[in-house]
C-alpha cells in the first residue's frame, strides 16, 4: 500500500489542528460541565429557597383546603419573586389534587396533579430538569407534624440558563477555533520557516541529475540557521568533489576513447599480422620447391586464402565500422582455414590441435564475424596453454545457430578477462595484448546477436562456447 | 470639645425637648381612643388612603383614632357588638341582620345616592346571560356576611328554592371584593358576586384586572354599607362627634382628598328603611332555609 507523504507544512499544523481540538473539546467539556452543575445548584437552591418560603403560610390554608387563601398566597409570592421566574406553582392536597395553581385555568382545582410535576413524595425538596422542555419541576412537601398534607410543585423557566450554556459554548468555540487558527497559522509559518534552508537543499540536489552540481552560495549558507550551516558546507564540499570528478570522467572518456582507436589499429594489425606469417610460410616454400606442381598450387591456395584473409579481416573492420553485412554465408571451408593461419603458433609452441569442424557445408551467419571470433579465441588458448598441452576447435550447427567451442589447457581465465567476454568491462585491455581479441570477440559476437558461456575445463583450463544464430533471409549484404 | 459648658447645656435642653415630646404622647394616651372598624366593602388594601382617614378624623373629632381591620366581617361586627369598636364601616346585611343592637352613624352617598348594587361577575370570555348559565361553576364570594359579595346572590337562588353549594359546583370565600375580581380573573372562580361599588372603582384603579372580566347581571339598587355604632352607644358625644366628622367630610381639603380617594360623594345621616330591601333578602332567605 502506498502511503501519501503530507508536507511537513501542512502535517504540523494539521498536528497543532487536532491537538487544539482535542484541548478544546475537553476543556469545553469541563467548563460546560462545571457551569450545568453551578446552574444546577443555584436553581435547587433558589427552588428550595421560594419553596421553604411558601411552606410555612400554606400549611393551615392546605389543612383547611381553602382554595382562596392558597391561591392567594401563591398568587403574592409569584409576584414578589419576579425575578426567579416560577413559571407555575400548584399546590396539591395530600390525595395528589390540585387544591389551587398560580395558573388556574391551566391546573384548575380539584383536578388531578399534572404528571408534568414530580409524582413522588420527597423528605427535602427536590428538582427535576428537563432541559429539552426548557422548564425545571420542584416539589416540596407540606406536613404539619408527622403528617404530610399536601405538597407545593413550581416550575422554573431554565431557558435563560440554556441560553447562557448556550452562549458560553459559542464563545468557547469561537475562542477555541480562533485561538486554534492563529496557532495553526503560526505553526504553518514556523514550519515553513524552519523548511526553507531544506528547500534550498533540495532544490540543488534535484538540479543534479540534469545538469552540474552547483554549490549552495555563500550568501545562503551564512543566512541559514546554525543547523543548516555544517549541512550546507558539507553539501558544498560533496559538490566539490563530485565536479571534480566529473572532469577526471571526463578527462578518462577522451583517453578512453584514444586507446579505442588504438586497440582497434592493435587489432587489425594483429588481424592482418596472422596470415602474414603464413604467407610467407608459403612464399618460402614456394622458392623452395616452386618447381614442384603440387606443391605449387597447394601454396598459391594458402597464398589466396591468406590475402582473403586479410581482405576478411580489412571487410570485418569495414562491417564494424560500417555496420555492412557479409554479402555471402559462412562455408565450412570458412573456418578450415583458420587451422592454416593458427598452426604456425601451434607448431611453435608445440601444442596439440584437435579440430572437429562438422554438420553443416553453409549456414546463413556472417563468415568475418564467425572467423574473426573463432581466430581470436584460439590465438588467445594458444597463449594460455603452457607448451606441451592441448588446443581443440570444435564448430556445429545446434537449433538454427552456429556453435563454435573452443578449449585450452592453460591456466585458466583471468578475472578480468571473464569480466570482458561477459561484457562487464570494456577497458580491459592487458599488456601482453590478450585482452584485445577477448574485446574484439566480445563486441563481433554481440553485433551478430549472440552469446558466449565460459566454463572452466576439467582437470584444467578453459572452455569458451559461442552460439551466433542463423541471420534472416534479408539480413546479408554485400561490401566489398 | 472645645466647649464643654456649650454642650451640656445642649444636652440639657435636649432632655427638656424629650420630655416635652412624651408629656404629649402620655396626654394623647390618656384620652380613650376612637377605634373605628373597618371592613373590606372598599379598598382596605390601600394604606395610604387609611393614613390619611385616620388623620383626617383625628383631626374632624379631637379624638385620637385607631382604625382596626379584620379578615372577616364577621370579626368586625362582633367586636362591634361587644363594645369593642366605638363604630365600623360595615355592610348592609349584617346591619340589617343585628338591627336593633346596631344604630346607623352615617351612609355613604356614591353617584349622588346613598345606594349601590351587587353585580354578578364572570370571565370576559365566557358566554353568560344570566344567573341562570352559572349553574355548576366555581362561584367566588366575597365574604358570607356581605350584602352584594353573598346574601344578593343567595336570594336570588332562593327564590328559585336553590342553595348556592346545590347550584355551584363550588363556591369560595375570598374575603374581599378585590379578590373576587382576582378570583374570576385568574381564572380560579369562573363567576363571583361583588360589590357594584368596588368593581366600578377598580374599573379605574385596576383597569387591567377588570378588563379580565365581564358583568352578567346587575342587582337592584340596595343601602350603600354605613357606618354604624352599637346602639347604645348612638346618642354618645364620641359618636356625634364621629358623625359630624363624616358627614362634614365634603367641607374639608383632607376629608375631600379621603372622599375622591374613595370615589365617594360624601356621607349623609339616613333612614334605617334605607335598607329594608336588604331585610326583605334576608327574609326570603331565611324562609328558604326554613
Amino acid at each position: 500500500m502506498r502511503t501519501v507523504r503530507i508536507p511537513l507544512a501542512i502535517r504540523i499544523p494539521a498536528v497543532v489542528i487536532v491537538f487544539m481540538a482535542a484541548i478544546a473539546v475537553f476543556i469545553s467539556e469541563r467548563v460546560l460541565t462545571r457551569l450545568q452543575e453551578a446552574q444546577t445548584r443555584h436553581l435547587g437552591d433558589l427552588a428550595t429557597v421560594y419553596l421553604d418560603g411558601l411552606a410555612p403560610a400554606l400549611v393551615a390554608p392546605v389543612v383547611r383546603e381553602d382554595v382562596w387563601e392558597v391561591f392567594d398566597i401563591i398568587d403574592r409570592a409569584r409576584q414578589t419573586h419576579a425575578d426567579l421566574k416560577p413559571m407555575e406553582t400548584v399546590v396539591a392536597s395530600a390525595d395528589g389534587r390540585v387544591l389551587a395553581s398560580s395558573d388556574p385555568r391551566r391546573h384548575p382545582s380539584w383536578s388531578p396533579l399534572p404528571s408534568s410535576f414530580l409524582a413522588e413524595r420527597t423528605t427535602a425538596p427536590t428538582i427535576a430538569s428537563n432541559e429539552t422542555e426548557g422548564r425545571a419541576v420542584a416539589r416540596r412537601d407540606l406536613s404539619s407534624g408527622d403528617r404530610i398534607v399536601g405538597s407545593v410543585h413550581a416550575s422554573f423557566d431554565i431557558t435563560p440558563l440554556l441560553a447562557e450554556r448556550r452562549s458560553v459554548l459559542m464563545t468557547l468555540i469561537g475562542t477555541n477555533a480562533a485561538l486554534t487558527l492563529v496557532l495553526a497559522l503560526t505553526a504553518w509559518l514556523t514550519v515553513r520557516r524552519m523548511m526553507r534552508p531544506v528547500r534550498v537543499l533540495a532544490s540543488h540536489l534535484m538540479a543534479s541529475p540534469e545538469g552540474p552540481v552547483e554549490p549552495i552560495p555563500e550568501t545562503l549558507v551564512t543566512t541559514a540557521p546554525r543547523e543548516f550551516r555544517g549541512l550546507f558546507a558539507a553539501f558544498n564540499r560533496m559538490a566539490e568533489a563530485v565536479r571534480e570528478r566529473e572532469a577526471l570522467s571526463r578527462h578518462l572518456a577522451e583517453e578512453e576513447r584514444l586507446a579505442s582507436l588504438g586497440r582497434l589499429a592493435s587489432g587489425m594489425a594483429h588481424e592482418i599480422n596472422n596470415p602474414l606469417g603464413g604467407l610467407f610460410n608459403a612464399i618460402d616454400t614456394l622458392k623452395e620447391h616452386g618447381e614442384r606442381s603440387d606443391v605449387r598450387k597447394r601454396t598459391i591456395d594458402l597464398i589466396d586464402r591468406g590475402l582473403k584473409g586479410i581482405r576478411d579481416v580489412v571487410r570485418t573492420t569495414l562491417v564494424t565500422y560500417r555496420a555492412d553485412r557479409d554479402a555471402r554465408s559462412l562455408q565450412r571451408a570458412d573456418i578450415d582455414d583458420l587451422k592454416l593461419l593458427i598452426e604456425p603458433e601451434i607448431r611453435r609452441k608445440g601444442l596439440v590441435l584437435q579440430w572437429r569442424n562438422e554438420g553443416f557445408d553453409e549456414v546463413r551467419v556472417s563468415p568475418s564475424v564467425v572467423r574473426q571470433v573463432v581466430l581470436n579465441l584460439l590465438l588467445n588458448a594458444c597463449q594460455a596453454t603452457p607448451p606441451g598441452g592441448q588446443v581443440s576447435l570444435r564448430a556445429t550447427v545446434e537449433d538454427a545457430h552456429l556453435v563454435a567451442t573452443v578449449e585450452d589447457s592453460g591456466s585458466g581465465l583471468s578475472d578480468s578477462a571473464h569480466d570482458v567476454l561477459a561484457g562487464r568491462r570494456d577497458q580491459a585491455v592487458s599488456a601482453s595484448g590478450s585482452g584485445l581479441g577477448l574485446w574484439m570477440v566480445r563486441r563481433l559476437v554481440r553485433e551478430g546477436r549472440g552469446t558466449i558461456a565460459v566454463t572452466p575445463r576439467l582437470p584444467k583450463g578453459t572452455t569458451i562456447r559461442v552460439a551466433i544464430p542463423f541471420a534472416r533471409e534479408e539480413g546479408l549484404a554485400d561490401v566489398a | 470639645m472645645g466647649h464643654p459648658g456649650q454642650t451640656r447645656r445642649d444636652v440639657v435642653s435636649c432632655i427638656a425637648a424629650l420630655c416635652t415630646v412624651a408629656g404629649t404622647r402620655r396626654a394623647a394616651a390618656s384620652q380613650p381612643e376612637l377605634r373605628f372598624g373597618l371592613t373590606p366593602v372598599f379598598l382596605t388594601s390601600d394604606f395610604e388612603l387609611l393614613d390619611r382617614l385616620r388623620s383626617y378624623l383625628e383631626d374632624a373629632t379631637g379624638i385620637p383614632v385607631r382604625l382596626v381591620t379584620r379578615r372577616t366581617y364577621q370579626e368586625i361586627t362582633s367586636l362591634l357588638l361587644s363594645g369593642q369598636l366605638d363604630a365600623a364601616w360595615i355592610c348592609g346585611f349584617p346591619f340589617v341582620a343585628n338591627h336593633p343592637r346596631l344604630a346607623l352613624v352615617a351612609v355613604p352617598h356614591w353617584q349622588g345616592k346613598p345606594l349601590y348594587r351587587s353585580y354578578l361577575i364572570a370571565d370576559r370570555d365566557r358566554q353568560v346571560e344570566s344567573l341562570d348559565d352559572l349553574r355548576g361553576d366555581v362561584h367566588a364570594f366575597s365574604d358570607p356576611d356581605s350584602n352584594s359579595g353573598w346574601l344578593v346572590t343567595a336570594a336570588a337562588l332562593a327564590r328559585r328554592n336553590l342553595s348556592p353549594e346545590r347550584f355551584f359546583g363550588q363556591t369560595i370565600f375570598t374575603y374581599g371584593h378585590r379578590n373576587v375580581v382576582r378570583a374570576v380573573a385568574s381564572g380560579l372562580a369562573m363567576s363571583g358576586s361583588i360589590d357594584g361599588y368596588v368593581y366600578e372603582v377598580m374599573r379605574e384603579t385596576e383597569p387591567d384586572l377588570i378588563a379580565r372580566t365581564r358583568i352578567v347581571r346587575q342587582s337592584d339598587l340596595l343601602g350603600f354599607p354605613p357606618v354604624a355604632c352599637p346602639a347604645s352607644a348612638a346618642d354618645d358625644p364620641r359618636t356625634k362627634r364621629l358623625r359630624s366628622a363624616l358627614v362634614g367630610m365634603g367641607d374639608d381639603e383632607s376629608g375631600r382628598t379621603v372622599l375622591r380617594t374613595l370615589r365617594l360623594d360624601g356621607f349623609a345621616v339616613e333612614d334605617p328603611s334605607l335598607f329594608d330591601p336588604i331585610a326583605a333578602e334576608v327574609a326570603i332567605l331565611r324562609r328558604t332555609a326554613g
